[in-house]
């Protein structure tokens, strides 16, 4: 009879990612987030250069950036800003994200490995105050992207479509929301944060909302290629 | 019960230079085949920039073409979209009163405000302001085609005495409509009056309280016309044929073709966080059963039973089957108190023309018999509204 070994599985070495993971799993609770998020129209062939197979795009082609400041999470503050294509999944209304920021170097992973999103480390800067808002995405000291919210007004803080992040399909509570005139540009293009490949050709409406979330397990996941 | 049918003129890619000429070609034959069987109603859309989905931008000229091969059907032109910057509401009286002479008095007028920011963004229109743009869209029409010296001085439009001229065929008027895809609009019709041209989405059961509760208000309503239009229109999907296999098949293929080409165009509810724009629209609404039919066909697949006796991308109300299911269907609509079933016969070209004939015309022959053509719908109310006249068209 040959010797087998004796280690139990809650003794694992703490090291490897399957037993002790280097951030905790979904769902991840986070009260009080601030957001500012444009949709705007792009061009076609942005859209269809940068959605994988199994996606097409809606008509008129548009997009999305959303910046998210969150005061409280478990792995602490952490703001996030991801530009998104809209996008179709057989007959779902979902978007693609193309580029993310995020400021914290541990929620960094857990955005990448556990939420897909394309994050890399930079400044993300929400500032808001009476019915107008701004935010500002660096990547290595360029500002890849600007977005802003103009002439904002209170609306119903009801529960809105609006501000969800489409692949994650989070549950919202607003507490405040206001929305406005969308503005986006690409002050300084930057080959390693390419927010800029997806242009802005007009905006369609911005949204800022106060409101507690959640990140909870993705479950909208299709293959690559159909 | 009657029947009639609708047209999206939805033209599929890969586009040749006579595919929307073919598409047109085969709307207008259809048309012509079921005025001679006895479907009471053609009405054909408007929308813009709906690529593939529907290519039925000027339906005024598409009626008036549908209107000189038939004889004896009525000329839904609906809805039409009543926003100034789409049409200018002086235009829309005049069109539709020129429709009505030349339809030799056969009109009905659908109005609605569209659901896409497709069709809103590229006029420029604030979604904010549509329903207000409606509201008064429907007040001056009418005022419009009955008055010999019509001014206004509104929010959207003014203008000083004019005579708009022609005037309607029908008088004092063609009845009116609006599309209804929430509770609220179902309730806006009939306190104005209007014929509540409905949607199906949803099986007969779940569609039961918004009409009776249009039944309810519109006994109350002060109609923004001459006269109270009290009718209730459904829409759903139609294939018939002697086989009920071959109909689920072509069925399915017409539902999904739907499904999948609605599904390009984003809902102002979905992007644009607006009050006026709670639900979706009958686009997306309809869209959205399919989605609940795939996750059905689904669980069905994997073993659990579907809900209902119907099962994949075809629900409990739609006229696909063999003529003895489509009976059975269209009961549950007449049992509701619905004056009419209006039916989309094809999308993106997914059944063969020679198909869509003979659907219609097993329905006409096998179908249209089980049913009472010329009484009012069972649950109809009888009564007009004070000072003003029910409609009988």
């Amino acid at each position: 009879m040959p010797d087998y070994g004796w280690l139990e599985q809650e003794k694992l070495p703490h090291a490897l990612p399957l037993a002790a993971p280097s951030y905790p799993p979904p769902p991840w609770p986070l009260p009080g987030a601030r957001f500012l998020r444009v949709t705007f129209e792009t061009e076609r062939e942005a859209l269809l250069r940068w959605l994988p197979p199994s996606l097409m795009r809606p008509v008129p082609p548009y997009a999305q950036i959303l910046v998210a400041h969150y005061p409280e999470s478990p792995v602490g503050p952490f703001s996030l800003a991801v530009q998104s294509l809209g996008a179709r999944a057989r007959l779902l209304v979902r978007s693609y994200s193309f580029e993310a920021v995020t400021d914290s170097q541990q929620a960094l992973l857990a955005l990448r490995e556990q939420w897909g999103f394309p994050c890399r480390l930079g400044e993300v800067e929400l500032r808001a105050a009476q019915g107008e808002a701004e935010a500002r995405i660096r990547v290595a000291g360029r500002t890849v992207a600007a977005i802003a919210l103009r002439e904002g007004r209170v609306i119903e803080p009801e529960p809105p479509p609006y501000v969800a992040m489409a692949q994650i399909d989070p549950a919202y509570t607003i507490h405040e929301a206001w929305r406005g005139r969308a503005e986006v540009s690409y002050p300084e293009p930057s080959e390693g944060a390419p927010w800029h490949l997806v242009p802005f050709r007009g905006p369609i409406i911005a949204v800022h909302a106060v409101a507690d979330t959640e990140l909870p397990y993705a479950r909208f996941i299709v293959p690559f290629q159909t | 019960m009657k029947f009639g049918i609708f047209f999206e003129l939805s033209t599929p890619k890969p586009w040749r230079p006579d595919s929307e000429y073919q598409v047109y070609m085969n709307a207008l034959e259809q048309a012509q085949l079921a005025d001679e069987l006895g479907f009471d109603q053609i009405w054909a859309v408007e929308h813009h920039f709906l690529e593939e989905y529907s290519h039925c931008s000027a339906p005024e000229v598409f009626l008036t073409a549908v209107a000189m091969r038939t004889k004896r059907a009525r000329i839904g032109h609906g809805v039409v979209l009543c926003l100034p910057p789409f049409n200018h509401p002086i235009r829309i009286a005049e069109r539709a009163a020129a429709l009505d002479i030349v339809s030799g008095g056969r009109l009905e007028f659908g109005t609605g405000r569209s659901a896409t920011w497709t069709e809103l963004g590229g006029f420029g229109v604030d979604p904010d302001m549509t329903k207000e743009m409606w509201d008064e869209c429907v007040r001056v029409i009418p005022k419009m085609w009955t008055q010999e010296a019509f001014g206004y001085q509104g929010k959207f439009l003014s203008m000083p005495p004019r005579n708009v001229i022609p005037k309607p065929y029908q008088k004092p008027h063609p009845p009116m409509w609006v599309a209804v895809t929430s509770p609220e609009t179902a309730i806006q019709a009939a306190e104005r009056g209007l014929g509540l041209l409905g949607v199906s989405v949803g099986t007969p059961r779940e569609y039961e309280e918004r009409v009776n509760e249009y039944r309810r208000r519109i006994r109350e309503c002060e109609p923004v016309g001459e006269f109270v239009n009290e009718q209730v229109n459904g829409v759903t999907f139609m294939y018939v044929d002697e086989s009920e296999e071959e109909a689920r098949y072509w069925g399915s293929q017409l539902v999904r073709a739907f499904a999948a080409l609605a599904a390009q165009f984003p809902a102002v509810s979905a992007i644009y966080p607006t009050p006026l724009y709670k639900v979706p629209g009958l686009l997306f609404g309809l869209r959205r059963e399919q989605e609940k039919a795939q996750e059905r066909a689904e669980a069905t697949a994997a073993g659990t039973p579907g809900q209902g006796a119907r099962s994949g991308p075809i629900r409990e109300g739609m006229a696909i089957g063999d003529p003895e299911t489509v009976i059975k269907q269209m009961k549950l609509w007449e049992a509701l108190g619905m004056d009419r079933m209006v039916f989309l016969l094809n999308m993106g070209e997914a059944i063969p023309q020679e198909k869509v004939l003979k659907s219609l015309r097993l329905f006409a022959e096998h179908v249209m018999p089980k049913f009472d053509r010329e009484a009012p719908a069972a649950k109809a109310s009888a009564k007009p509204a004070a000072g003003a006249q029910k409609s009988t068209p």
